[in-house]
């Protein structure tokens, strides 16, 4: 499959002018698309939407299409504005699902932003489109000068006799929005070592030089700091990647913006950060690396949103 | 129970119609209600809709819980034909003045419903800590000429008043510097987030400054600044929704997003030849509403309330292929 795979390439290059990577030409529609076909639709994704031309995509019908939870015809939004991408790119699939992801670097005019992927393959067509832009514009904080390469952990293969279930997967991972509702990080199998990313800032244990930021992942949660956070809803668990042991949850958190303050044990009243001003809510993107059954690795890639804005998949 | 001065569920009876005095009762009604963060001592219909910065909400939600007080500033444009009712506002959240916009739709002396949009703190990163309250308050209330009538025989008809202000939209939208903007008066100014957003009036439009500026907001008035050409970043003004039409007044008012798709439409050619690259570099939706003063046929002023949204995003009361459409609804 893989030699057809690179045939289907080169005559695609040759005869076209295309993208590296052709699936539609490599396979025909009626087999199985696995991880490199799938991964093959997101490098021919993004290389469309740097030419700003969809035209060639082998898209479904009835395709549907969001940027930052708002259905959009394929070719406005970023599909308009990217102009490059970066060396970053983390992908990861389900094959069964005929699911792929992936967050990669872009340059937007010339402005580095985080694009999370999200496309689902049915038939070797493109069936849906999910994507979350993290810009200077859309969130609080990014830093995007250490996304040049996506961290090893996430394209560490789980040996085969130590995958979960998906279920399992899914449970752990919920596990740890029901830590943040909850403010008690003990519910949540977190690894010791647990370290998160978000926007290409790491936000536990952070670098930061606060104490409550110093701490880790789990007793993060039990100072009640992000109490402000009413509700992790909905939850959608879009993409499973057993073979690496990652799990792609895409989740909306709830800020009402009437909790001002916080006790935080040890430490006294603290007020709280700015997202508890005022009513709003973060879409976010969010990749789990479960290993030994724990929570081992979080990236993240969150956009402010209008309070209560739906994700436009539910 | 405190009995409010203006109580229009039970002021008159029900299946009256709701004149002016009805419909501001009304705002001021709902205002006080969401400061009280109690939505049970309003008159409801059963199915009444609250929407808060285009997202559907429960009602007692959003700013329901964080509004903690009204402000100064209070500009009320009634529509009793269509039984809505607009407000432009001041008001507190945990303290900090933002603006409002208010739409309610009142059937049979109830509230059917509540459009609101809530200009707070970084909802504008270019201006992130400015809601535009302060600088509501300082002007102390809206330009009189909106509150004054226009004499019955010039009066037009509610088609005629949209079809007017919709010039404004369609003249904006990839705006080319080469349209018909006579339906500008000479002395139009524009107001936006309380903030004066034309420099003067077309009248001293005149100066080589003014010819060779290639920003839009250094030109004096409005007429100069679609004649400039600057403005066709703007790619879409879509979902335009008329909902205020008050012909007495001469006063239209629009719900309405601006697109700007940040693409090959940043880079474009004024009527004077020079190449502008101009406009957000993001795709970037401003969600609005916007006032006109309309008399004779011209737009005398304009005020606008708005702030930065998701791209496309839809205000709740449109379907999709509406949202998208720039066609003026009313």
């Amino acid at each position: 499959m893989r030699a057809r795979f690179v045939i289907g390439c080169i005559l695609g290059f040759l005869l076209f002018a295309c993208a590296a990577v052709h699936p539609r030409r490599a396979i025909a529609a009626g087999e199985p698309c696995d991880r490199a076909c799938l991964t093959g639709f997101v490098d021919q994704y993004l290389a469309a939407m740097v030419a700003h031309d969809p035209s060639h995509l082998p898209l479904a019908p009835n395709v549907k299409f969001t940027e930052d939870g708002v259905p959009l015809k394929i070719g406005d939004a970023l599909w308009a504005t990217a102009t490059g991408l970066g060396t970053y790119k983390l992908y990861f699939a389900e094959p069964a699902a005929g699911a792929v992801g992936a967050f990669v670097l872009i340059q937007e005019n010339g402005t580095p932003a985080i694009l999370e992927l999200r496309l689902k393959v049915v038939n070797r067509r493109i069936t849906e489109i999910e994507t979350l832009v993290a810009r200077k514009e859309t969130t609080n904080f990014l830093n995007t000068d250490n996304l040049t390469e996506p961290r090893p952990i996430f394209l560490e293969t789980v040996p085969a006799s130590d995958r979960p279930s998906r279920q399992e997967m899914v449970s752990m991972v919920s596990k740890y929005f029901d830590g943040i509702e909850q403010g008690n990080g003990d519910v949540v199998p977190f690894d010791p070592d647990c370290i998160r990313i978000e926007n290409g800032v790491q936000t536990c244990p952070s670098s930061a030089s606060s104490a409550l930021g110093a701490l880790s992942c789990g007793a993060q949660l039990n100072t009640k700091i992000f109490t402000y956070i009413q509700s992790v809803s909905p939850r959608r668990f879009p993409i499973v990647d057993d073979e690496r042991g990652l799990v792609l949850a895409i989740v909306r958190f709830n800020h009402p913006g009437s909790q001002q303050t916080v006790e935080v044990p040890g430490h006294g009243k603290m007020t709280m950060g700015r997202y508890s001003q005022w009513p709003n809510s973060t879409e976010i993107a969010e990749l789990f690396k479960i290993k030994n059954r724990k929570i081992k690795e979080i990236s993240a890639v969150i956009i402010t949103q209008p309070y209560k804005a739906p994700t436009g998949w539910e | 129970m405190v009995v409010l001065g203006v109580h229009p569920s039970s002021a008159r009876a029900a299946n009256e119609s709701c004149d002016r005095a009805c419909l501001n009762g009304f705002v001021d009604q709902y205002l006080d209600a969401v400061v009280a963060h109690d939505p049970s001592r309003l008159p409801l219909a059963p199915k009444v809709k609250f929407t808060e910065d285009g997202q559907q909400l429960e009602l007692g939600d959003g700013f329901w819980r964080t509004a903690s007080d009204r402000g100064t500033y209070k500009f009320y444009m009634d529509d009793p034909v269509a039984g809505q009712v607009v407000f432009f506002g001041t008001m507190r959240e945990a303290g900090t003045p933002v603006s409002l916009v208010l739409r309610l739709k009142i059937e049979k002396r109830k509230i059917a419903e509540i459009e609101t949009i809530v200009v707070r703190e970084g909802m504008n990163p270019s201006r992130p800590t400015d809601t535009g309250a302060e600088s509501f308050e300082k002007l102390g209330g809206p330009d009189p000429l909106f509150l004054e009538t226009i004499p019955p025989a010039e009066r037009v008809s509610r088609d005629e008043l949209a079809r007017t202000a919709n010039k404004y939209f369609s003249g904006m939208q990839q705006n080319d510097g080469k349209g018909d903007y006579s339906f500008f008066a000479d002395d139009c100014s524009r107001i936006e987030n309380g903030m004066q957003a034309t420099r003067g009036t077309d009248t001293m439009a005149s100066g080589s400054s003014q010819r060779n500026s290639s920003s839009y907001g250094a030109l004096a008035g409005c007429k100069a600044q679609f004649q400039s050409g600057l403005l066709h970043f703007v790619t879409r003004i879509r979902d335009r929704r008329f909902v205020v039409l008050d012909t007495e007044h001469g006063v239209a008012l629009a719900f309405i997003f601006f697109d700007h798709a940040a693409g090959n439409t940043r880079t474009f050619q004024t009527p004077d030849g020079k190449t502008v690259t101009a406009g957000p570099t993001t795709p970037w939706t401003w969600e609005m509403a916007e006032a006109f003063k309309v008399e004779k046929g011209q737009i005398r002023r304009i005020q606008a309330i708005f702030h930065r949204c998701p791209y496309g995003m839809n205000s709740g009361w449109s379907t999709w292929a509406d949202a998208m459409s720039d066609k003026a609804r009313w």
